[in-house]
């Protein structure tokens, strides 16, 4: 912020997404948006970094050169570390949030999607289910897609040239390969087309994020909602 | 102060402590895990964790003072009182310099990272959050954010704060 590195350390609640505080001015920050809400930096928002969601045999794949946080020891000795299957007790735990939009269940999970300012959720059960998702988000063509792990999500914009695309999966391929019906061109799963008359091209990545239906609904209350079968 | 009838100081040294321990304990209420909070709430927990820390302070020192002028002359049980009110304002002062929410969830101290192939620690299918940043690439997996929450970074010369 301003050419300052700040520090953050977790330091309270907002309806269930988290406060941190930065040791440089003691300004109170929100963690899903980024932003300043109390204190000398209220207002500003930290510069949100391109990231992905994604299995670790997937980004080892992707990155065989790069590096994953070891675990405290000492936190791990103590087993507070999440057990593999943390998810599924996460689901049970109460919402508290004062939301009365009902159009989903509060802990459904959804991947969020914001283009142009407009934001848009989609199922996880749809997005597995009817992979890739080919969509629009306000004029903004996109696709959402997930690959062979069944966790892995990732967003594009879906135009060759200025064209929209429309992509299909290839029936059974992993890794997950999708196919263009424009130029039957085959394209992986970081949204490059490996083969055909595309070959080379790359979609233009989308941030997504994976969040329970009440979060994102608090933090996005203008947000759409993906139907299967709408468009 | 000396001059102040010696009822009117033990009210004052009642007052006192209450001030103390309401401002510690309103925010820790206000803020706490599966309620809701308010826009207004949040910046009144603010306000009061802002001036805690000096507050308490003052306080302990006004509750010391007027406990020093009331100790003589105190029976038995007006010095238990006496005792039980300056340890609630210690208390309260002691507070006011903590963050609960790292004794829940300990910071990472002096974080570590292991190459892809030596990761033996993360499973294929688990999780992680991958950021890459001038041809550096880092993964965070997610069992370990969803403890710590967040994790301070350099990744491709950007300082960066991972948060889950």
């Amino acid at each position: 912020m301003d050419g300052r590195t700040l520090h953050f350390h977790l330091f309270g609640i907002n309806n269930q997404n988290f406060i941190m505080r930065d040791e440089e001015t003691g300004s109170w920050w929100q963690q899903i948006s980024g932003e300043a809400i109390q204190g000398p930096l209220k207002g500003r928002k930290l510069v949100h970094v391109p990231q992905d969601e994604i299995s670790f045999a997937l980004w080892k794949r992707e990155h065989a050169r790069g590096r994953v946080l070891r675990p405290d020891p000492k936190v791990a000795a103590a087993g507070h570390y999440a057990p593999a299957d943390w998810e599924s007790h996460i689901a049970k735990m109460p919402v508290a949030t004062n939301t009365h939009d009902a159009r989903l269940p509060p802990r459904e999970l959804i991947i969020g999607v914001t283009v142009d300012g407009h934001p848009k959720a989609y199922r996880m059960a749809d997005i597995r289910r009817q992979n890739p998702i080919v969509d629009s988000i306000g004029s903004v063509p996109v696709v959402i897609a997930v690959a062979e792990d069944g966790r892995s999500v990732r967003a594009f914009r879906r135009n060759v040239d200025g064209r929209a695309i429309e992509l299909f999966a290839k029936p059974s391929s992993s890794p997950v390969t999708f196919i263009d019906s424009a130029s039957g061109s085959e394209w992986d799963f970081a949204g490059r087309a490996i083969s055909g008359p595309f070959a080379g091209h790359q979609l233009e990545k989308i941030d997504v994020l994976s969040d329970y239906w009440f979060d994102w609904r608090t933090y996005h209350p203008e947000t759409g909602i993906f139907r299967v079968g709408l468009r | 102060m000396i001059a102040l009838p010696r009822g009117w100081r033990w009210m004052l040294l009642v007052a006192t402590t209450v001030a103390a321990l309401a401002m510690v304990m309103l925010p820790a209420w206000i803020i706490q895990p599966f309620r809701p909070q308010t826009a207004r709430g949040v910046a009144f927990s603010y306000a009061l964790r802002s001036i805690s820390p000096i507050a308490t302070i003052v306080a302990l020192l006004i509750a010391a003072w007027l406990i020093f002028t009331l100790w003589r002359g105190a029976r038995w049980w007006g010095k238990i009182i006496v005792v039980i009110l300056l340890l609630l304002t210690s208390v309260s002062t002691w507070f006011a310099r903590q963050n609960h929410f790292e004794w829940m969830f300990a910071p990472l101290a002096g974080a570590a990272y292991a190459a892809a192939d030596a990761a033996t620690f993360v499973d294929a299918a688990d999780l992680v959050i991958a950021v890459e940043r001038n041809g550096e690439a880092a993964a965070y997996p997610i069992r370990q954010l969803a403890y710590h929450h967040l994790v301070q970074d350099d990744v491709g010369g950007v300082p960066i704060v991972v948060t889950y």
